[in-house]
């Protein structure tokens, strides 16, 4: 089976959920993020040969290691409402080993896993706006100068997820396993995309462009939850193959 | 320009302390970030083409981010400082402090310079059986380990192994515990959150230190199950001395640094009587003073020479 992990309030990871189950991509099960922090029973086996684990949901499905074929991985925090009971002490130990748990289950699961874990996130490595410039720039992609002064305490306009300022359009291209899925794109920007990829070393991301002092697509910033209804058909279509195609 | 060395942290911590004193002996140029007088530094920096570039202005002196060769960072939490505390959570000294140290985890992230280390990396030790799974790739035996909820099968799992212990599996730090009957009593209490139980090494502890290329080893002998908090225990005795690696092992240890992106790491092993080496984990920012002072290994002054660029 395959699986997608995301919030009930995830819209975009909704709609990927439904368009690939209608492509046939079956058995997909939908995992909560609740769901998952609530579940009931976990067992996580680790040796120098293997790792396997079985965690059993509390509607009462058991996701067993060996039987996923491949996730597509939204989560970006886990609440655990079931220590809220306990000591705030104990609660908040008890969260950081909850956390470390399903970081080392993503991480041991059969690939692909669009995206493996990063600690401390679970959904991939998360980066300043400014270390995305930086790799942007490596890329080759346009990208406007980007400052960073101790003095300025909020930093031209800038939101900490985008180097363009707030409300400004910007046009996101989905890259998944270091393929923009855009056929659209100008030859230049496609590459850039493809090397930022590979720079970031991320599976599944979103890189943004404006109309900018770079030119029509100048980097704008990338995030880690693109939503996948801005790819359309082609995304889904991008999904299924990747997760078809298993752990190579 | 004379290289430099940039040292974060306070001045007094015994690891910033032990690096700083080096530098002086080997006559590197350094300067200190001292968190503590956050309000007498400024810093900027600019990203054009993938390129950085930027200032820093301590103590009446402006220093180009260029010029350094090497960062080592012991920050602490800049909210545990007691200026920051002091000024007020909603002070204008307060917000300085929170924009600085964010100019400085961003600048560090994307400094040409070495970086001692960087935060990215020094995340893998969030999750131990993450960082396990890590380790095992490059080649180093891992003590069997379960992590559950289900007191049934730890029960098994103790039969099975004879001898296991049990400790946390983030970055929260826990005392290294060997399961003992005593602790039946308890077990149920496990359903609540996971917990981590491994079979027990029997062996001798070493610690190896690596800096770039460079290793040092040091075996800790003691029967305490954590030698790290042995003064607390009776018998609690170690006997520390210098340890020789193999070429193999210490190249195994410099290859699982790289792969976890460490200029600077502590790797726990436990060599068998039979001479299995184990890795239980490795520290991402090592307090290694207690390591030199009890070997005299150079540690600290291999950390300023890399740090300078050597």
């Amino acid at each position: 089976m395959w699986l997608m992990l995301c919030s009930p309030q995830d819209l975009p990871a909704l709609w990927a959920y439904r368009g690939l189950k209608a492509q046939g991509l079956e058995p997909l099960e939908l995992v909560a993020d609740g769901t998952l922090s609530c579940s009931i029973r976990w067992e996580h086996r680790l040796t120098t040969k293997d790792t396997l684990i079985d965690i059993t949901l509390a509607d009462g499905r058991i996701i067993r290691h060996d039987s996923v074929r491949g996730i597509i991985n939204r989560l970006s925090y886990l609440v655990f409402p079931q220590l809220e009971l306990g000591k705030p002490a104990e609660r908040d130990y008890a969260s950081q080993e909850l956390l470390a748990f399903f970081m080392s289950w993503l991480h041991a699961m059969p690939r692909p896993v669009l995206n493996r874990p990063k600690p401390p996130m679970l959904s991939g490595q998360w980066r300043q706006i400014s270390e995305w410039v930086w790799l942007a720039g490596k890329a080759g992609l346009p990208a406007a100068p980007y400052k960073k002064s101790s003095r300025s305490l909020f930093p031209e306009q800038q939101s900490y997820e985008r180097v363009v300022p707030y409300g400004t359009p910007v046009k996101t291209v989905i890259t998944v396993m270091g393929t923009p899925v855009d056929s659209s794109l100008p030859q230049e920007i496609r590459q850039g995309c493809r090397l930022l990829a590979q720079l970031a070393g991320t599976e599944l991301f979103g890189i943004e462009f404006a109309n900018g002092p770079a030119g029509p697509w100048t980097f704008a910033g990338a995030t880690l939850f693109p939503d996948f209804r801005l790819g359309g058909s082609e995304l889904l279509e991008a999904l299924k193959s990747i997760l078809q195609g298993g752990e190579k | 320009v004379n290289p430099m060395v940039l040292l974060c942290g306070i001045p007094t911590e015994p690891p910033l302390a032990l690096v700083q004193n080096e530098l002086n002996n080997l006559n590197i140029p350094s300067l200190t970030f001292n968190q503590r007088l956050f309000k007498e530094i400024e810093l900027f920096f600019e990203i054009s083409q993938g390129q950085v570039a930027g200032r820093l202005n301590l103590a009446g002196q402006s220093y180009s981010l260029e010029d350094f060769t090497g960062v080592y960072t012991r920050l602490m939490d800049w909210q545990n400082l007691p200026e920051y505390k002091n000024a007020g959570a909603n002070s204008a000294q307060a917000a300085y402090c929170r924009v600085l140290h964010e100019t400085l985890t961003n600048w560090l992230e994307v400094a040409a310079c070495r970086v001692v280390n960087r935060s990215g990396p020094m995340s893998s030790n969030f999750s131990k059986p993450y960082q396990a799974q890590l380790i095992r790739n490059e080649g180093f035996e891992v003590p069997e380990t379960l992590i559950t909820n289900d007191p049934d099968i730890v029960r098994d799992f103790w039969q099975q192994h004879g001898r296991i212990i049990y400790k946390s599996i983030s970055s929260v730090r826990s005392i290294v515990q060997t399961f003992e009957e005593r602790d039946m009593e308890r077990l149920d209490f496990i359903r609540w959150c996971p917990v981590q139980f491994q079979e027990y090494i029997d062996g001798i502890n070493v610690r190896v230190h690596t800096i770039g290329s460079s290793a040092f080893a040091t075996s800790i002998d003691t029967k305490v199950t954590d030698y790290r908090y042995a003064h607390r225990v009776e018998d609690g005795s170690i006997e520390t001395s210098v340890f020789e690696l193999s070429d193999e092992i210490t190249e195994k240890c410099i290859r699982l640094s790289q792969a976890l992106g460490l200029d600077f790491a502590g790797i726990d092993l436990k060599i068998t009587p039979e001479k299995r080496i184990f890795c239980f984990e490795v520290n991402t920012s090592p307090g290694f003073n207690f390591y030199e002072a009890q070997t005299g290994q150079p540690i600290a002054k291999t950390l300023a020479l890399y740090l300078s660029g050597s």
